[in-house]
């Protein structure tokens, strides 16, 4: 990371107390010994997961552009694109419509009451995407067409954020949990 | 590398990881949350949460860099939780300072109203001063912890400056 000159200089009183406060406590060493017992003992919550496994996105990667270019090629041919039944079998994309791909977003929230979405795609806005619970009764599902582009985003189940912790983590954290990322492939 | 060593299954790597971290982290989080046992519990949680994303660890930013940014969000996280329990507290400007006395020029009276001074400020410029002033960070690696911009983080240390250099004053350090 590039560093840069800082040119702040502390004067006076607050030149004086300043380095007291860069005294670093020691660790007590039962509270070191807890904290590593406590990364032991956690296998990483997951309640939540994508649907989608690491093979699979990387199919529907390749399916994007495939798709993206099948439709520039159906665009400048002048005829439309039928859907591809091969593509839309992996339950990630089929055809775009005004240069949006389905992407689905799916969780495991079995307790839960109300799930929905919030990322860049709807402002952050809690109300805007709920997902619907499907007849297995424990995975909450919305598609959104999106735009190619990169999109972070998190759960809001019963209230409470939640990041999709099978998916890519963004630098953002402003709500006190990581977001998640989705790149939505394009032509 | 440790942080490949630790996500290798290595215990002893993510150990070696928390001995070296673990007292700039908990001395950050003392900073931002007056007290011992909150950036314990503050620092535990980042350190726990850190192993879990270790997969997602970009190595091009400094291994401190990034847990220090998951433990600013802890800090932040723990302070909104604490915001309604602090808001019954009447702070009484002239109890504190009959209990404190006047300045007998040591240096555990000028820690005690460097501490009182920090606790004054708003958080978001007690965090850019402490991560500025204490930590000794670049702008830059700021801005990669708290997401702000280097222009608005340079502002809030000007700022958090002034009014700790008002706050001196008035308790009698010029």
């Amino acid at each position: 990371m590039r560093e840069q000159q800082d040119t702040d200089e502390l004067t006076g009183a607050l030149a004086r107390a300043t380095p007291l406060l860069r005294e670093a406590p020691a660790p007590r060493a039962a509270w070191r010994d807890a904290l590593l017992e406590a990364v032991t003992a956690d296998d990483g919550v997951r309640p939540l997961r994508w649907s989608v496994r690491p093979i699979a996105a990387i199919a529907a990667c390749a399916a994007c552009l495939i798709a993206g270019a099948a439709l520039s090629y159906g665009v400048m041919r002048g005829r439309p694109t039928a859907p591809n039944p091969a593509l839309a079998s992996a339950g990630y994309v089929r055809h775009g419509a005004q240069g949006r791909l389905p992407v689905r977003f799916a969780v495991e929230a079995p307790e839960a009451v109300h799930v929905s979405i919030v990322g860049d795609f709807n402002g952050w806005n809690p109300a805007g995407l709920p997902l619907h619970r499907l007849a297995d009764g424990r995975t909450w599902e919305v598609e959104v067409g999106l735009t190619p582009g990169r999109y972070a985003y998190a759960f809001v189940v019963d209230g409470r954020l939640a990041r999709d912790s099978s998916a890519a983590e963004s630098g953002a954290d402003d709500f006190g949990v990581p977001n998640s990322v989705v790149l939505v492939g394009g032509s | 590398m440790l942080v490949r060593a630790a996500l290798a299954g290595d215990p002893a790597a993510f150990a070696a990881l928390v001995d070296r971290h673990a007292p700039a982290c908990l001395r950050f989080a003392s900073r931002m949350l007056g007290n011992r046992e909150d950036a314990e519990d503050a620092t535990q949680e980042a350190f726990v949460r850190a192993h879990r994303a270790l997969a997602r660890y970009d190595e091009q930013m400094r291994f401190r860099t990034w847990v220090m940014s998951i433990l600013a969000n802890r800090c932040r996280t723990a302070l909104l939780h604490r915001q309604r329990r602090v808001a019954r507290v009447v702070i009484d400007g002239d109890a504190v300072e009959q209990a404190v006395g006047p300045p007998t020029g040591d240096d555990g009276d000028l820690r005690d109203a460097i501490e009182r001074a920090l606790a004054r400020l708003d958080a978001a410029q007690r965090e850019a001063f402490v991560l500025k002033h204490v930590e000794m960070m670049s702008y830059d690696e700021m801005s990669a912890i708290t997401g702000a911009g280097v222009s608005a983080l340079k502002m809030r240390v000007q700022r958090a400056c002034e009014r700790l250099q008002g706050l001196l004053r008035e308790d009698g350090y010029a």
